[in-house]
């Protein structure tokens, strides 16, 4: 089961996870100026949200990590040594 | 003196006759990600050029190539009017480079929805050897390389049910993509 979890510190609220998410998995919460999950269930783990958000404030677990193995095992090599 | 070419790797030398069978393909994991990576960027700026000088006709040239080689993969398995078994049997013909899964909203009942002579399944792929390949050359995704996995995995439907079938892409993701299935019931 999909569990999504919003830094709520980190979101600055532009609201793009909710007009991309094709599931409506997220709402504004216009209090707050945050986004929230409303719609858990129906997270189908595509990560478009994670492409779009601006501020990498959420996190997915409990999902199929699909393989990328575009990535240069040596480019990551060398990132790891820095990052 | 003979000009020889420069390598940093040393050349891998043998004995081979035509008849044997090499116990090893040779060659390290870097070479085969090497391989992969290149085959990649062929394969992404084949599909780009074609794009380019056909235009919307290259999702169709491509579509028909891999649903003739969904056809042909379709043949090596057992024929079913089943659908939950095609599918089943669809996971073993896509292999694990193109992991999927059925998919419904978490309101609906069942993963088949039935619509006159048309029976509806999502299909939500995980993996997929297409997307890697167009994230590795910068390519967006629904381009026309994604139409040789549509016409796959159509093709393959298509001879293991002995119907009709059409798919579509509802959604593209960095790590799923959703498609409906559309299975036309009454032969082709
Ligand atoms: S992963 Fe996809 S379905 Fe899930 S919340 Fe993000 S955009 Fe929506
Ligand atoms: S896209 Fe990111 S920053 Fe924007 S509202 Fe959604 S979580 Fe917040």
């Amino acid at each position: 089961m999909v569990k999504i979890e919003i830094d709520e510190d980190a979101c600055v609220g532009c609201g793009s996870c909710v007009d991309d998410c094709p599931n409506n998995v997220y709402e504004m919460d216009e209090e707050k100026n945050k986004t929230k999950v409303v719609n858990e269930d129906d997270c189908m783990a595509c990560l478009s949200c994670h492409e779009i958000c601006p501020a990498e404030a959420m996190e997915h677990k409990d999902i199929h990590v699909a393989k990328r193995l575009y990535i240069d095992r040596k480019v990551s090599g060398i990132l790891k040594k820095i990052i | 003196m003979e000009y020889q070419i420069e390598r940093e790797e040393k050349e891998v030398l043998g004995d081979f006759k035509p008849e044997l069978i090499p116990d090893a393909c040779g060659g390290g994991i870097d070479d085969y990600e090497e391989a992969l990576h290149v085959l990649m960027k062929f394969v992404g700026s084949m599909s780009s050029a074609l794009e380019q000088v056909s235009g919307r006709g290259a999702n169709a040239i491509v579509y028909q190539a891999g649903k003739r080689m969904g056809h042909e993969a379709g043949k090596m398995v057992e024929k079913t009017d089943d659908l939950e078994k095609a599918m089943q049997e669809l996971s073993e013909i896509l292999g694990v480079e193109f992991f999927f899964d059925m998919w419904k909203p978490a309101d609906q009942t069942e993963y088949t929805v039935e619509n006159g002579n048309e029976t509806i399944v999502k299909l939500i792929f995980r993996d997929c050897v297409v997307r890697q390949t167009l994230r590795r050359t910068g390519l967006p995704q629904k381009g026309p390389l994604c139409y040789l996995l549509y016409g796959y995995t159509v093709g393959a439907v298509e001879e293991v049910m002995g119907i009709r079938g059409k798919l579509d892409i509802d959604h593209v993701g960095p790590n799923a993509c959703l498609k409906t299935l559309t299975i036309k019931w009454g032969g082709k």
